[in-house]
């Protein structure tokens, strides 16, 4: 596809919809928007122009100047995400929700909220906790994220175990197709069987179908009580080995089974100033229960604990404060980013299993990290059977090396995921950074049919090009 | 060792509220933890149980449901608790707290060692362990960031002062608040857990501690609050537009005029 460039007309005539000061070109200022959380020396790209529409018709207004010129437009979140969804793949106009961030309305009575697109996820959860209500679909990166992000890309998280992943609350969409209609999808109707629910293509659509310019999302009564369980365990395996029993043969489900190696722990807690008794673990399990009453709560935690000490645990550590809670989570979210600090050549990935394969996928894994000499740390939603297998660069290896090793050994770990019943991304998505290996677990009829229905929204392709299909 | 550690339960959130009237802290609707400097002295105290042997007492003033705090002190590894709880202690300021604390560790008696953290997160005073120090006679080291030797019936400490650290010796029994660099506090176990959950408490009141009433709770305390004031920002901007000569000239005289108000220039622009 060959896209036209952002010429002063194109400027002129953006400036005209938004206004001066929602246009920005001064290069540095544009630099914000060039990268999301994938390493920007390999995925980043300039914008050709950044806008920041206020409303749904400046949007309708934009797509429709961008159609009719075949400048590429992409839609922009908090820029959090993890597979270059964000990035401008061939430049052209990057056009970021940030100034549509109103929380519209909180519908009691139907238990829902009306937002913007550029709302951040967890400023929500603030609002109404005192209400005793929650959105329970949230990422990791909730302090940060947007939730026409987390729409886009149909965001997970640390509570996907018991509540879902962000799709499951979705009730409503407002949406601007790329040639510039407005549509309606759904609305606050807990059950709807008219037609096609063309809602549900664009969860997870990451912005190539179109840009999500309001959202209706269901809430939760928000649970009361929660208690953490850190369950320390000798090797990987050990511990890997218990996820899938926990609700087999514990009958309690979690909100939370995270997974995190030794080596995960280390560069956290290294990167936090904490410490947490790693020393002589090889792997810990971060499992959380939620509920009502504390003694229910305090009663499956201890279930679990129990279940965990009879398959070897090497201790349990309870916590139940927020004190407590705060300082084994916050290892637990802050993997990623201690990571990056360490090494910021990274492959982080995101493989999904059915949970019962979890265990069968970490020799595999090992064996991966030893043909090719890099270190392969692993966290994650083990509960989701999710796991972020994190390939870290060898600090010998050049780059060029390092490219090539990691192209090689993400298709071994893409087609063991596939081998075991599981596929290349569970919450982060496609975008730029896996596109190339999309076939390896979509089929060419999944995939005509995808392209068709892209072609159906985006009959001019200007839509976040270069994302999810390999090119 | 016998080793006493002092803790204060304190309302789980970063936003205290206090009441205008009374100007004691609302704890109402607030769920309550160990206060988390607390958790430093405990982990001291627990530590040097490991390495020296003996056993570690955890007192604790407040009302009834400061048992959960107790709790916790013993899921971590503490092997007694004691909470002095009654209506006569309501309202007491660091002063009267100071007398109850010092009365209770006396009762325990026999100790080599009196624990507390810096300072409490609510009330933010850091009194009522130097308080009890003074009361008992005791020597003391504040902001104690490290413990270098136990030899002797001597301590030798390390405390954090503004231009570094300072080392003291002193002799045993002593007492000492700790800051964060002490220690990482442990996680309570599962199996701690279930241990403090069965365990007996010590429940004291000032009537078993044979206390001076006059010296306990709002009428034995000292302090009074007598204003509470939110400071307010009162900063704000001005932004000025200028489009051509004219709006230069006058944004350039109201920043002059603002400047001069200030007094942060001399009339007539003399710098």
């Amino acid at each position: 596809m060959k896209y036209n460039p952002v010429t002063t007309d194109v400027i002129t005539e953006l400036i005209a919809i938004v206004g001066e000061k929602n246009v920005i070109l001064d290069p540095e200022r544009m630099e914000a928007y060039s990268h999301d959380e994938t390493p920007s020396a390999q995925y980043g790209r300039m914008p050709e122009v950044v806008v920041t529409p206020v409303n749904t018709s400046q949007i309708a207004e934009i797509m429709k100047l961008a159609n009719k010129r075949l400048v590429p437009v992409t839609p922009r979140g908090a820029g959090s995400g993890l597979s270059g969804g964000a990035i401008p793949q061939y430049g052209g106009i990057v056009l970021s929700v940030e100034k549509m961030n109103r929380i519209l309305e909180i519908d009691y009575k139907n238990m829902m909220v009306v937002l913007e697109p550029g709302v951040v996820t967890n400023e929500v959860n603030e609002l109404i906790a005192k209400d005793g209500l929650f959105f329970a679909g949230y990422p990791m990166s909730l302090e940060s994220c947007y939730i026409g992000g987390n729409i886009a890309e149909n965001a997970g998280g640390g509570r996907a175990v018991k509540y879902g992943v962000t799709g499951r609350y979705i009730m409503g969409l407002e949406v601007v197709l790329p040639t510039g209609e407005i549509l309606e999808l759904g609305g606050k109707r807990v059950k709807d069987v008219t037609g096609y629910d063309l809602k549900q293509l664009f969860i997870g659509s990451e912005g190539t179908l179109g840009i999500i310019t309001k959202a209706i999302i269901k809430l939760l009564p928000l649970p009361k009580q929660k208690v953490d369980l850190l369950v320390l365990f000798k090797d990987v395996q050990t511990a890997i080995d218990l996820v899938p029993e926990i609700m087999t043969k514990g009958r309690v489900v979690p909100t939370s089974i995270e997974f995190m190696d030794k080596l995960s722990v280390q560069t956290s807690c290294a990167y936090l100033n904490e410490q947490l008794p790693y020393q002589e673990a090889g792997a810990m399990l971060l499992i959380e229960v939620d509920g009502n009453h504390e003694q229910q709560v305090e009663e499956d935690a201890e279930i679990i604990g129990e279940l965990c000490y009879r398959h070897g645990a090497l201790e349990v550590y309870v916590a139940d404060n927020y004190t407590t809670q705060e300082r084994v989570w916050s290892v637990r979210r802050n993997i990623a980013e201690a990571f990056k600090v360490y090494s910021p050549h990274q492959s982080l990935e995101d493989v999904v299993l059915p949970i019962a394969e979890i265990p069968n996928l970490m020799p595999y894994i090992e064996e991966i990290s030893q043909k090719y000499g890099i270190k392969i740390p692993v966290y994650g939603h083990a509960g989701d059977g999710n796991l972020h297998l994190t390939l870290v660069k060898n600090p010998e290896s050049t780059m060029e090396e390092w490219y090539e090793t990691e192209d090689k050994a993400l298709r071994e770990v893409y087609m063991i995921a596939k081998k075991l019943g599981g596929t290349i991304s569970g919450e982060h998505g496609i975008g730029s950074k896996r596109n190339k290996y999309l076939d390896l677990v979509c089929s060419p009829e999944e995939l005509r049919i995808m392209k068709a229905l892209k072609q159906v929204f985006d009959p001019n392709g200007i839509m976040n090009p270069g994302k999810i299909f390999p090119t | 060792m016998k080793i006493i550690v002092m803790i204060k339960q304190v309302p789980e959130t970063s936003e205290v509220k206090m009441d205008e009237h009374s100007g004691t802290m609302v704890r109402e609707g607030v769920e309550s933890i160990i206060n988390p400097l607390d958790l430093y002295a405990i982990e001291t105290g627990i530590k040097l149980k490991e390495e020296y042997g003996g056993q570690v007492i955890a007192i604790t003033m407040g009302p009834p449901k400061a048992e959960k705090a107790l709790r916790e002190a013993l899921a971590m590894g503490c092997d007694e608790g004691v909470l002095i709880s009654g209506k006569e202690f309501a309202g007491s300021d660091t002063v009267a707290t100071a007398y109850v604390l010092a009365q209770a560790v006396k009762a325990v008696g026999g100790y080599d060692l009196v624990l507390a953290g810096e300072r409490a997160t609510d009330g933010d005073t850091g009194q009522v362990g130097p308080g009890v120090a003074a009361l008992l006679n005791l020597p003391l080291s504040t902001y104690t960031s490290g413990i270098v030797n136990i030899d002797n019936n001597k301590i030798t400490v390390e405390r954090l002062i503004e231009e570094g650290y300072e080392v003291l010796e002193l002799p045993l029994p002593a007492l000492l608040t700790v800051v964060k660099e002490i220690s990482f506090p442990r996680l309570p176990t599962l199996r701690g857990k279930q241990r403090a959950k069965k365990q007996e408490l010590q429940f004291w009141t000032g009537k078993s501690l044979d206390l001076d009433i006059g010296k306990l709770g709002l009428k034995g305390s000292p302090t009074r609050v007598v204003k509470i004031e939110h400071p307010k920002v009162l900063r704000q901007g001005k932004i000025c537009r200028v489009t051509d000569e004219e709006t230069l000239v006058e944004a350039l005289d109201s920043l002059e005029k603002f400047l001069s108000e200030k007094k942060l220039i001399a009339k007539e622009g003399k710098v």
